[in-house]
């Protein structure tokens, strides 16, 4: 085969497999229960942080701050819950042998998957668009938020993508997979919780920005509560740039060499 | 003519546990080859191994003329009806047809007719839209046997197609794949615990034991040389009967004879060794002597099953 139609013959594959993925989750799957819970925590939190705001509690942009913040890290964990089923899901259910037994480059089963996955981020990002530039009227931060939400949301929900890909592909069940994903970031984000001294320093800050969603979160709230400039706190972006890359560059790998795990049946 | 599967030296372990040794095998174009093994011989494995689902850890084989260092070579050239397959509950039968055959390269609308003709071919047309969810065990064998069809395979491994399905479901499995094999020239490799089945469909037997090939040869051949029969029986006139037995008994060849319950028949037992063709001729040799009428003859006919039962129980070398 040449290589031009196994390239023609990959896309074909993940334009597919994404097609039916996106349909089985959004047409009957959990995409649409996981949006309804995820609106009704954004519309009582912004109820809570409008009230609040009512009172003074909270200043404006803080409260804009904290439900971009909730709107990036919960879609993002969405993102995660639905990467780690996709590959392991499928071996638990019995349906990963039939796909891995056709030519379809095995990367393109996976990107396929990973798209699924991702709709959860850009589904869940774009119900938060309201709710945010509702809090944010009238405080000249609307733009700036918007804009750099989308950017943090995507870096970590790619790296969750990645993750939990890369953690699903090489976990014989959904649970293990889940629980798996969900430690990894715990890991990442407990240090975070120090008590507030010991995230002073060069180490402390490194605990920080080793977080990508903690790294993330801060330049949000640096440039909406802080009102620095886009470019003042980028460094932030690096760590869950690079994690970003990094897991999806295992996924990809791992993808490459996607076996059915069932060794001991005969 | 070049085999349709050949290999040689497949070997594949778990672990310390070896479920495949040095398999040597080749299959002509166009047959239907039946896979028998009790559970755990290592069969399953074979599948996974020849359809490049699993690496094996030494040998080489090659499937309808692509060598296995081209897997997704060999995975456009075979179907394959896993023994453990799933079925997405939330996708309809027809839209399962559909992705798998896009992903074997076809356009949408190809698919699509696909799909239609292939649910037709199973007895699943009018099924199509409905959930796989909703179908029962044999709608999902048969779905799973049309998902193996999608890319019109030169090879077929079907791992226990029949499972779940009632009589007529199995007759019309095994009608299918004799026209898969009789019509479209296919090469089906049948893996199956239904030795009915086999003796029904198949033009060769492959036993598999403990990772290794402890039979080969067509129905007869197997189910003659493991399990040669050893028992008949002889109608004679009523008057006859104890001159019959006391005839029989003064043969080298047979072990033991009994008058039945019938009062004009006899039953004797050959020896252990004696090929059956033999004891029947000096059985028959000895009553004509003795001028006993024969009224009808009959040595018990080699069954697959007795073979299969045989040739498992036997120790393997490890």
């Amino acid at each position: 085969m040449s290589e031009r139609s196994e390239r023609t013959m990959a896309t074909a594959a993940l334009r597919a497999m994404a097609r039916q993925e996106l349909r089985d989750l959004w047409w009957g799957g959990r995409g649409l229960p996981l949006m309804l819970g995820y609106t009704v925590l954004l519309s009582v939190t912004s109820y809570l942080v409008a009230a609040n705001k009512a009172l003074n509690f909270l200043e404006q942009r803080e409260a804009v701050s904290l439900t971009l913040q909730l709107a990036v890290a919960v879609a993002a964990l969405l993102v995660l819950l639905a990467a780690a089923d996709a590959i392991s899901g499928e071996r638990e259910r019995g349906t990963l042998e039939p796909l891995l037994l056709t030519p379809a480059p095995r990367s393109a089963l996976v990107a396929g998957k990973a798209i699924a996955a991702m709709s959860l981020w850009l589904v869940g990002y774009l119900l938060a668009l309201p709710y945010v530039a509702y809090l944010a009227r009238g405080t000249q931060v609307t733009t700036k938020a918007l804009v750099s939400g989308a950017v943090v949301g995507l870096l970590v929900a790619g790296f969750l993508c990645g993750l939990g890909l890369t953690v699903s592909a090489l976990a014989r069940s959904n649970r293990i997979a889940s629980a798996t994903s969900l430690f990894v970031l715990l890991a990442a984000f407990v240090p975070t919780q120090l008590p507030s001294a010991a995230q002073h320093g060069t180490f402390g800050e490194a605990l920080l920005r080793a977080d990508p969603v903690t790294a993330g979160l801060h330049y949000l709230s640096e440039l909406v509560v802080a009102g620095h400039g886009p470019t003042r706190d980028v460094d932030w972006l690096i760590g869950p740039l690079a994690l970003a890359a990094l897991t999806g560059l295992s996924a990809a790998l791992v993808s490459t060499r996607l076996q059915l795990l069932s060794g001991a049946r005969s | 003519m070049q085999p349709a599967i050949s290999c040689h030296g497949l070997s594949k372990s778990y672990g310390a546990r070896p479920a495949v040794l040095g398999l040597d095998l080749e299959v002509a174009a166009g047959s239907v080859v039946g896979f028998l093994g009790p559970n755990g011989a290592g069969k399953t494995t074979v599948i996974r191994l020849l359809t490049t689902i699993l690496a094996p850890d030494a040998g080489t084989f090659a499937v309808a003329g692509v060598p296995g260092t081209d897997p997704a070579g060999i995975r456009r050239r075979v179907g394959v009806l896993p023994e453990s397959a799933g079925y997405p509950p939330n996708q309809t039968g027809a839209e399962v047809l559909r992705l798998h055959a896009r992903l074997f390269g076809q356009s949408r609308a190809q698919a699509t007719r696909t799909a239609r003709a292939l649910l037709d071919q199973v007895g699943l047309g009018g099924r199509g839209g409905q959930l796989v969810g909703g179908y029962s065990r044999g709608m999902r064998q048969r779905l799973g046997i049309a998902r193996a069809l999608v890319n019109s395979p030169a090879v077929i491994f079907l791992d226990e197609p029949t499972l779940g399905l009632d009589p007529a479901g199995q007759r019309q499995v095994l009608a299918l794949v004799s026209t898969l094999s009789r019509e479209h020239g296919a090469t089906v490799l049948l893996c199956t615990h239904l030795l009915t089945e086999v003796e029904n469909a198949c033009d060769r037997v492959v036993v598999l034991n403990r990772g290794r090939v402890v039979a080969d040869g067509s129905v007869h051949e197997v189910a003659q040389t493991a399990a040669a029969p050893r028992e008949g029986r002889v109608r004679v006139p009523p008057g006859h009967r104890d001159a019959a037995v006391h005839t029989f008994l003064t043969l080298h060849q047979v072990q033991s004879a009994a008058a039945t319950e019938a009062r004009d028949e006899v039953r004797f037992a050959l020896r252990e060794g004696v090929r059956p063709e033999d004891g029947a001729a000096a059985v028959l040799a000895a009553l004509s002597a003795a001028g006993i009428p024969v009224l009808s003859f009959e040595v018990e006919r080699a069954r697959l099953a007795d073979a299969f039962l045989a040739i498992t129980a036997e120790a393997v070398p490890a």
